[in-house]
């Protein structure tokens, strides 16, 4: 009865305002490059200070929904990933759009991060204490052997085994530039104090995706290979929702659970969703040709996040990600104090912000699918035209997210090494994936073997650890097994064919 | 129409009633965050923004965030600003006490004018959740036989060096466990990864409330009403206290009247009552503090990190 009063807060006219107002200009947030949900966020604090908790954190989360899902859309049309969790949508999204099917493949996406989201608000909703827990098993140890499961996607992911290799070793190494996670000290900086905290990860994201297809852009105008395409499709097909069916729940599943998981996000919950969605898939070679259930894994899998990192911040007082530390932020200077206690001192802000939370993927989901025919009309614009602007917005977005200079040559170098790796076959989503992992992966072996006094049996003795280095080793293993086990099974049928 | 001319009369008001310097600031002063937006610093800084503005018409206060390399760009660019008074920045212990002596900036606390401390963070050491201490004395004699491992926020931070330092004060030895931001050490501290970690008393109550975190000793010269209960290390005999601070800092060469104006608004906003309600919320101590008094506390913190930094053995290691 109670709850019902709570959420029939909701339902004042000014609090649905302040979250439609929210998850809309989130949207356009997220879909312009280097602006990024977490600065849409923190920016916006101050205009909750006069409202009450309950609108005013709402309208935060409907900017956290609306960002992450508006990063859908750069990454889409432009192949430039609006905010980090998005880099995986440019592998599907980008091709999809390319063949002259923008609108299917934004459509794609936001029915993908609708269910994402509802999924992870319901998981949010009913299980939120009892999850919670899951967040601190997490020490060292384990989060080393996620980073490192995490990174035998590379394997997959890049059709060159070699190759693939060689960019996750390049992604590792960049990823080393800057402070030591240990011991502070300065590496490969070479005096340049810009570098202390490393290469800018957006900037790098932004130059080796998209300043690095504006390249190859150009190098086709140059040889005049470019044949303008009709823009046709407007919305998913029956076909494509129904081969999504798996990647959808899969997605969900996966992006709620590591949004659980403290210190990981949306970045790499969309990776590790794509890869298992394709690992699982009857028709693996169809990913990255423009595949509508490569859109719904990753995407249903960032925004499924979104809910899920709710979870520890309002069960635990600790937060889930960036995004959801900026929010805890936010609820203190409402005098709201995040932690185990919340649910029985603030029970309506509790529910309030439950209740927000749909609400604002039902408005993203509205919102998105609206503005779908404006967004795709983007690509009618001349291809001469569009690639100055997304240079334009390479420089802009770059040098907003942290207003250092440096972040400029760190976006051009990005470009210039994406473009020959394009160029040469080297694959840049296994670049990307090692740059979210690798300091990750580093950071807590290194933290976890300095607990554990250098003894290694030590270090993986907990069982999530070992679950994670089993999986790793099997998911290396994966294709010589299925190898053997099509021919144990062609054997037999022959066998059988034969008596 | 209406609308501006009522402005021009507001701009005309402010104008006249302002003190001798009225045609300062003419334009948005810019006080440069350190640190990402949406952390405490931030946060703070634009509470502090809005009090301000609030203050005095006509004002306008614009952050701006510039993070990164632990603090040490957006300072460095603060402190390297054109001395005109209209970019300040936000001054906070770590880039300008700390850093400097780990190497690697391009500037020394001595390169900051002080315009003055809006508040302090008072520091809580905690025992972690199933620490196999639960208050001083017991921390104290578990670290007799066994390094207690004690999270901090960052290598060469300001809560790895107090922890340090508290350390060689006390004489005990203890393993610092650097986690990539506080929010990180926190997790590890209420998973019980760790045994011990420097909070703010804020965090550290709700967390005690719940059970996941017992607060061992205040790192001040007195108890704190928070945590009537606890104990200083002073009181244990230890002449140990840390806080850090939030302030405003501004490159040398600002002239007299406008860095006189700058520390009067800092002033009247850090004592504005919304303002002091909503840091308190936040957790934050609000104290204000002359420029002299921030003066002397930052050199002398800044000669205690000096210490503490040696007896680590990273002093001057980034340069």
């Amino acid at each position: 009865m109670e709850t019902l009063s709570y959420l029939s807060q909701l339902l004042n006219p000014a609090i649905l305002g302040a979250i439609a107002l929210g998850t809309f200009g989130g949207l356009i947030i997220g879909a312009l490059p280097g602006l990024t949900a977490t600065m849409g966020v923190a920016l916006l604090i101050p205009l909750t200070f006069g409202m009450t908790p309950v609108m005013g954190i709402n309208m935060l989360i409907g900017i956290y929904i609306g960002g992450i899902y508006g990063g859908c859309v750069s990454s889409i049309l432009l192949r430039t990933p609006g905010t980090p969790a998005s880099a995986a949508t440019v592998l599907d999204g980008y091709p999809m759009a390319q063949k002259g099917e923008a609108g299917r493949a934004l459509g794609m996406a936001t029915v993908g991060s609708a269910v994402g989201g509802l999924v992870a608000a319901v998981i949010l909703a009913t299980l939120a204490p009892q999850l919670a827990a899951i967040a601190l098993e997490f020490g060292a140890p384990e989060y080393f052997a996620l980073a490192l499961f995490g990174l035998t996607i590379i394997a997959s992911l890049s059709g060159d085994i070699l190759k693939g290799a060689i960019s996750g070793m390049l992604g590792v190494l960049i990823a080393c530039v800057g402070a030591d996670p240990i011991s502070g000290v300065l590496r490969y900086t070479f005096g340049i104090s810009g570098f202390a905290s490393g290469f800018a990860f957006t900037p790098a994201l932004i130059g080796l995706f998209a300043l690095s297809e504006v390249f190859t852009q150009m190098e086709k105008l140059a040889t005049g290979e470019i044949v303008s395409k009709k823009i046709t499709g407007r919305w998913p097909s029956w076909q494509d929702l129904r081969d999504s069916r798996g990647a959808l729940v899969r997605g969900s599943l996966i992006g709620s659970f590591i949004g659980i998981v403290p210190g990981t996000g949306s970045g790499t919950a969309s990776w590790i969703a794509y890869n298992e969605v394709r690992r699982s898939s009857k028709t693996p070679e169809k990913f990255g040709t423009g595949y509508a259930p490569g859109i719904a894994a990753t995407e249903s899998a960032n925004n499924a996040v979104c809910a899920a990192a709710l979870i520890p911040l309002l069960a635990l007082g600790i937060p889930g990600d960036v995004v959801t530390a900026v929010l805890m932020g936010g609820l203190m200077i409402q005098g709201l104090a995040p932690g185990p206690l919340m649910f029985q001192s603030n029970p309506d802000v509790i529910v309030g912000i439950f209740g927000g939370t749909f609400i604002a993927t039902i408005f993203m989901f509205i919102f998105g699918m609206a503005l779908i025919p404006l967004f795709s009309r983007i690509l009618m614009i001349p291809r001469h035209i569009l690639s100055v602007s997304i240079v334009l917005f390479c420089f802009i977005g770059s040098f907003a997210i942290n207003l250092n200079p440096v972040d400029l040559y760190t976006m051009v170098g990005f470009g210039v090494l994406g473009w020959g790796m394009q160029k040469f076959g080297f694959s840049q989503a296994a670049l990307c994936i090692a740059l979210i992992l690798g300091p990750m992966m580093e950071a807590n072996l290194r933290r976890g073997l300095l607990q554990a006094h250098d003894n290694l049996f030590e270090f993986a003795s907990g069982p999530i650890t070992q679950l994670f280095l089993l999986l790793t080793v099997l998911s290396l293993a994966w294709p010589m097994i299925a190898k053997r086990l099509a021919r144990r099974r062609s054997a037999t049928t022959q066998e059988n064919e034969d008596q | 129409m209406i609308k501006k001319s009522l402005t021009a009369a507001t701009a005309l008001a402010a104008f006249a009633a302002g003190p001798a310097l009225a045609d300062f600031p003419e334009r948005p002063i810019q006080v440069i965050v350190p640190y990402s937006a949406g952390g405490s610093t931030d946060l703070s800084m634009r509470l502090l923004a809005d009090s301000i503005e609030r203050n005095f018409d006509g004002v306008t206060v614009v952050v701006r965030n510039q993070p990164g390399g632990g603090g040490g760009i957006g300072t460095s660019a603060a402190l390297h600003a054109r001395p005109d008074g209209y970019t300040v920045g936000a001054g906070a212990q770590g880039p300008l006490a700390l850093l400097p002596h780990l190497g690697g900036t391009d500037y020394t606390i001595d390169d900051a004018d002080f315009i003055g401390v809006i508040s302090r963070s008072l520091q809580v050491l905690v025992a972690c959740k199933d620490a196999p201490f639960s208050d001083y004395d017991a921390f104290i004699e578990y670290a007799a036989s066994e390094k207690p491992q004690i999270g901090n926020s960052g290598a060469g931070g300001a809560n790895h060096i107090s922890a340090e330092a508290f350390a060689a004060a006390a004489g005990i030895a203890v393993e610092s466990v650097p986690y990539n931001g506080s929010a990180d050490a926190r997790t590890a501290c209420v998973g019980g990864h760790i045994d011990a970690m420097v909070a703010s008393p804020a965090e550290a109550l709700e967390q005690s409330k719940a059970g996941n975190m017992t607060p061992l000793f205040i790192m001040e010269d007195e108890r704190i009403d928070l945590f009537p209960d606890t104990p200083t290390a002073v009181e244990k005999g230890v002449d140990f206290t840390w806080s850090s601070w939030k302030s405003w800092i501004a490159p040398k060469g600002i002239s007299e009247e406008e860095l006189a104006w700058l520390r009067e608004a800092v002033k009247v906003a850090a004592s504005d009552e919304e303002f002091v309600q909503k840091m308190t919320d936040m957790g934050e101590f609000v104290v204000y503090e002359d420029a002299d008094t921030f003066q002397s506390r930052a050199s002398g913190d800044s000669k205690m990190a000096h210490d503490a930094i040696d007896a680590l053995g990273m002093l001057g290691m980034n340069n």
